[in-house]
């Protein structure tokens, strides 16, 4: 189920950026735990199957030893737990190295739900038009990789089989990748001049501007998407405006806001970071009917 | 009328001693489908490139280009699908030139379409392009050009790297294009079984100069006046080869169809049978394979399904198949580089895996790659062939003996100081056999050894090949130039999902076939089923024909 | 003139970023605001590339280059931390110039990590590699004439690299710029370090004759 990685690629980059940026933006713990709890369920619905064990193993040591590094660095804070060294572990520092934790453990998951659904070709569509000939470059390179990976096993085989293989250690290793590397060099800029004679045939270059083509349409259902998402982003940033988002650990750890604006930032935000999540069930819902029903 | 005209073109390229075009007169009639031969190095590219504004190549020149009176547009499509293909999606292929125009989306939306359907490839347009095969990757080259709408569309032996099923396709999806939407078609070709039967002229080029410019039909009876032996008689397709060998009367036939029809009105024979000729060989096997699996990954399909075979030590064996059938796979795992999971595969009587270290490479087996440029490393033929000494152990004293001769005995000695990549296809091909013949390997496994090479260049590797034998080489070639198998190999076989069919003589296998067989036997098989080459057919001709 | 202003804009503009957000945001997330300067710092160059006008040669060339680092980056992935990218970069923008170097140092760190994994280092990644490449470009002919210059060239890029990426950890670590924690940050990446130096100077030693060549050949033969 890609529920969210089909919309239109203007409405997921706004979607990352506004939840990124309030992540980065406006530390504070109840927002850190939505945007975790956002980024990890919507992982764990995109993701294989197979791989949440694995994930799992990740970044939850990840989480304990970025929570547990900060005390032992940082000795702010005043109520001391225990001494270490002489120095003390303070509960301020702790719990802000948890907060920190889950900051870090949530930007990381939302940079991974960001690789998987912002592909090559949407940073190409979206910034192509920006810099089109810094996006001919990148998307030149980014199909010249497989092409090359192909030919540079080709070349390791091919010198393999005339015994230029000489050994097993580590010098003969680096001297044979080196071998297929400069293999690769000759080829691939031969191979790059004769790509860009069929540009040029295809009348790349010709003095015209050029337009830029794509399938991607901006449906109704984007539309609803891109209002919905910016509306529970600018709550969010007025909750944050009013200063109520504000916390600190440091001295002493600050009280977490009740009021009305606070409340509003919370739910908000918590909407906002469930969005694709929610995309995604309601996507598998429609489906599981549409299935029964035939 | 004229679309385009060359008059007194000349060219030469910046350093060089030669003119690659002199004095170059040629006119094209709108609508006209147009095919340039020549052997490589003629200047069928240059005269190609001169003709798309923006691919001229830098250089002197003198002369000029006219194009006809409503300023044609041209569309180029060049030799490598690889290469020409300049985007990673297949919609975005098609789409990129109408990009470069500068039209709006629904005009592209609308025009990309139109072609996907027009060309079938409706099924293809979300792909990426790195998963189309060659045949697919050229076909959307030409549907990417033609999608600009071009009046006039320039190739450059667009069929050099495909395999011959596809190569056909390649050229009624021309036809078709030249029949129905009356576009003009000038093709650089030199392999033209295919090509003249669909042409309307064809322009032989030979140093640079325009030879002839003649209906196809005329060109064989042409160059035999100019000189009997021409060289560019040999590319020709088989049937005009063998009218013009005999010379028979009546038109030039180009059809297995025409030529069978000449052959039957002018010899009674029927059903006969060539004497098979004694090949001897040793007893001993070079090459064993028995019943070998193979697979890429754990969970893909089988590749090979019980391969089992046997080469003898001092034979040319040649192993065929289509596209996708294993051939390629069979020799990767003949030469150690794929493990085979069941079956045994033995070298010399000696099982592949017992070979440690490398021993396998050195002085025992040696595999060419399908891409010559895979070999070279370095900036001439000789720093490669020299890197190769070392690896195969030769004394630093011994090192440039050892080169001289391998250059001499596969005639590169004047290629040593060149760039790799300036060599033709053919030259190529050869600097890459003397450097993998440098680790005086007793096997020699070669895959498609003739891919994009021309007639004499492929001529000229099956003599290497021969005299390789008579050293005491034995080769194992994988190919799908039924022709060039026919001239060359002891014995051939077919490999289909993944096993041998069939290994005998040449003049078993192909008479067993009746569809992957040489032309000349196709145009022949009435008369003597095991017929193979034009040379063979000829002279039979000479001794039973003419009798009626 | 209007190159000029745009110009100035972002010289005044990575500073302002940077003051900007460090007095806005109460906790101190200089990670976040050094992670928008990268971000800002590049921009300019991706504008100048955009405004001058290279041939479509030229373009593919440089796509090449860095997908040929990228592909270097894979082919030696199973020898951690010694990659032929900064060697690549630089000998790209030796032959190419200083905007080619950072144009392959820069999309070869975006590239790469599709592969590798995207994150907020990314923005650093392209900095330290494309400032690598730009400098590389200034330094053009001293480092074509002499060896050991460029041997130096490599060690030092190897070292400023892990030095600025270690400033991105702890910033990301900590929130904001924590010496001792810098301090422990160096000093368990000196084998890595050293690795990197390492690779940089074997590969360009080893590579920047015959690469060099073959850029040279191009060159000349194509006219670029």
């Amino acid at each position: 189920m890609r529920a969210f990685a089909k919309l239109h690629p203007a409405v997921n980059l706004v979607y990352f950026l506004c939840v990124l940026s309030v992540c980065m933006f406006v530390p504070h713990p109840v927002l850190e735990a939505e945007a975790l709890v956002g980024g990890a369920l919507f992982c764990a619905a995109t993701g294989k199957r197979g791989n949440i064990k694995g994930e799992l193993l990740f970044y939850i040591p990840m989480f304990f030893i970025a929570a547990a590094v900060n005390p032992l660095f940082s000795h702010n804070g005043v109520t001391p737990l225990f001494f270490l060294n002489g120095n003390p572990v303070t509960l301020e520092a702790l719990l802000y190295g948890v907060s920190m934790a889950a900051a870090l453990v949530g930007a990381l998951l939302w940079c991974k739900a960001y690789s998987g659904v912002m592909t090559s070709d949407k940073h190409l569509y979206l910034f192509g038009r920006l810099w089109p000939k810094l996006s001919l470059v990148l998307s030149s390179a980014l199909r010249f990789i497989p092409v090359f990976l192909r030919q540079s096993r080709r070349v390791g085989r091919a010198q393999k089989a005339m015994g230029l293989y000489s050994g097993k250690s580590l010098t003969d290793r680096i001297k044979n990748k080196g071998r297929v590397l400069s293999s690769m060099v000759l080829w691939s800029l031969e191979n790059a001049v004769e790509v860009s004679a069929a540009m040029r045939a295809r009348g790349y270059g010709c003095g015209r501007k050029r337009t830029s083509f794509s399938l991607f349409r901006m449906r109704a259902g984007d539309k609803v998407w891109l209002s919905l998402c910016l509306a529970l982003y600018a709550a969010v940033l007025a909750a944050a405006l009013t200063g109520d988002l504000n916390f600190s650990f440091y001295p002493k750890i600050g009280e977490i806001s009740l009021s009305a604006a606070a409340l509003l930032g919370y739910a908000a935000f918590g909407a906002l970071s469930l969005l694709p999540f929610a995309a995604e069930i309601k996507e598998a819902v429609q489906w599981r009917y549409c299935v029964s029903k035939i | 009328m004229e679309i385009l005209r060359v008059e007194n073109l000349s060219f030469r390229y910046p350093k060089a001693e030669g003119f690659a075009l002199k004095d170059m007169n040629l006119s094209v009639q709108s609508g006209e489908f147009l095919v340039l031969c020549g052997p490589s190095g003629c200047g069928k590219t240059t005269l190609l490139r001169l003709l798309k504004k923006e691919l001229s190549p830098a250089g002197e020149l003198s002369g000029r280009v006219l194009y006809g009176a409503d300023a044609p547009t041209v569309g180029f499509v060049g030799q490598n699908p690889e290469a020409q293909t300049v985007t990673d999606k297949v919609w975005h292929e098609l789409a990129f030139g109408l990009e470069s125009l500068g039209l709006p989306t629904e005009v592209i939306r609308r025009r990309v379409g139109e072609m996907a359907c027009f060309f079938g490839i409706e099924g293809l347009f979300r792909k990426r392009t790195d998963e189309l095969s060659g045949g697919q990757k050229q076909l959307l080259c030409l549907a990417s050009v033609l999608v600009m709408q071009p009046q006039v569309i320039l190739l450059d032996e667009p069929t050099g790297q495909l395999d011959p099923i596809a190569a056909s396709d390649f050229i009624a999806a021309l036809q078709k294009i030249n029949r129905e939407l009356g576009i003009t078609v000038i093709l650089a070709e030199h392999r033209l079984e295919d090509v003249f039967p669909v042409a309307d002229r064809a322009a032989v080029m030979e140093d640079g100069q325009l030879l002839l410019c003649c209906p196809p039909r005329d060109v064989a009876a042409f160059l035999s006046a100019l000189d009997g032996h021409h060289a560019m008689l040999r590319a020709l397709p088989s049937a005009a080869r063998i009218w013009q060998s005999l010379r028979l009367p009546g038109d030039c036939p180009l059809t297995v169809r025409e030529g069978r029809e000449l052959l039957e009105r002018h010899c009674k024979t029927r059903g006969a049978l060539l004497p098979e000729e004694e090949r001897a060989h040793a007893d001993d096997a070079a090459l064993e394979l028995k019943s070998v699996f193979f697979r890429y990954e754990r969970d893909a399909p089988d590749v090979l399904r019980g391969a089992s075979f046997t080469v003898y030590r001092g034979v040319i064996f040649c192993v065929l198949g289509g596209n996708g059938a294993g051939k390629t796979t069979l020799l990767n795992v003949a030469a150690g580089l794929d493990r085979a999971y069941r079956g045994k595969v033995s070298v010399f009587g000696k099982p592949v895996k017992d070979y440690k270290g490398g021993s396998l490479y050195r002085h025992c087996l040696a595999l060419l790659p399908q891409d010559p440029q895979c070999v070279f490393a370095h900036d001439t033929v000789r720093a490669d062939l020299y890197e190769m000494c070392e690896a195969a152990g030769i004394k630093k004293a011994e090192r440039e003996e050892r080169v001289r001769e391998e250059a001499e005995r596969l005639g590169v000695s004047h290629l040593l100081e060149r760039h790799p990549y300036d060599l033709s296809g053919g030259e190529m091909q050869k600097c890459a056999l003397a450097k993998v013949l440098l680790s005086a390997p007793k096997l020699l496994l070669l895959d498609e050894p003739t891919k994009g090479i021309d007639a004499f260049a492929k001529q000229s590797l099956c003599g290497i090949i021969k005299d390789l034998q008579k050293d005491g080489i034995t080769a194992v070639i994988v190919t799908h130039d039924v022709e060039f198998a026919a001239e060359s190999a002891d014995r051939c076989a077919l490999v289909f999902d993944g096993e041998i069919l069939s290994a005998d003589t040449p003049r078993r296998f192909f008479a067993e076939n009746s569809f992957y067989t040489t032309a000349a036997n196709r145009i022949a098989r009435t008369l003597w089923k095991n017929a193979v080459s034009c040379a063979e057919v000829s002279e039979r001709f000479l001794a039973e024909g003419e009798d009626g | 003139m209007k190159k000029r202003v745009s110009f100035i804009v972002f010289c005044l503009a990575v500073p302002a970023v940077v003051v900007g957000g460090a007095l806005l945001f109460p906790a101190k997330r200089y990670a976040y605001v050094t992670l928008c300067a990268a971000v800002l710092s590049c921009l300019p160059f991706f504008m100048q590339f955009e405004r001058k006008d290279a041939g479509v040669k030229r373009l593919v060339l440089i796509a090449s280059m860095t997908a040929l680092s990228t592909l270097g980056r894979v082919i030696f992935a199973p020898l951690p931390g010694f990659k032929p990218v900064t060697a690549m970069v630089v000998i790209t923008a030796m032959y190419f110039g200083g905007e080619a170097g950072f144009m392959t140092g820069t999309l070869s760190a975006l590239i790469s990590n599709f592969w590798f994994g995207q994150g907020p280092w990314t923005p650093f990644q392209m900095l330290s590699w494309g400032m690598l490449g730009f400098i590389a470009g200034l330094l053009a002919s001293p480092l074509k004439k002499s060896k050991a210059l460029l041997a130096a060239y490599g060690a030092l890029a190897g070292v400023l690299y892990s030095f600025i990426m270690d400033v991105w950890t702890v910033l990301w670590a900590d929130g904001f710029f924590n010496p001792a924690r810098y301090a422990a940050a160096l000093a368990s990446s000196v084998p890595f370090t050293a690795v990197y130096a390492a690779s940089n100077v074997v590969f360009l030693l080893l590579f920047a004759g015959p690469i060099g060549r073959t850029l040279e050949r191009i060159q000349t033969k194509y006219n670029i």
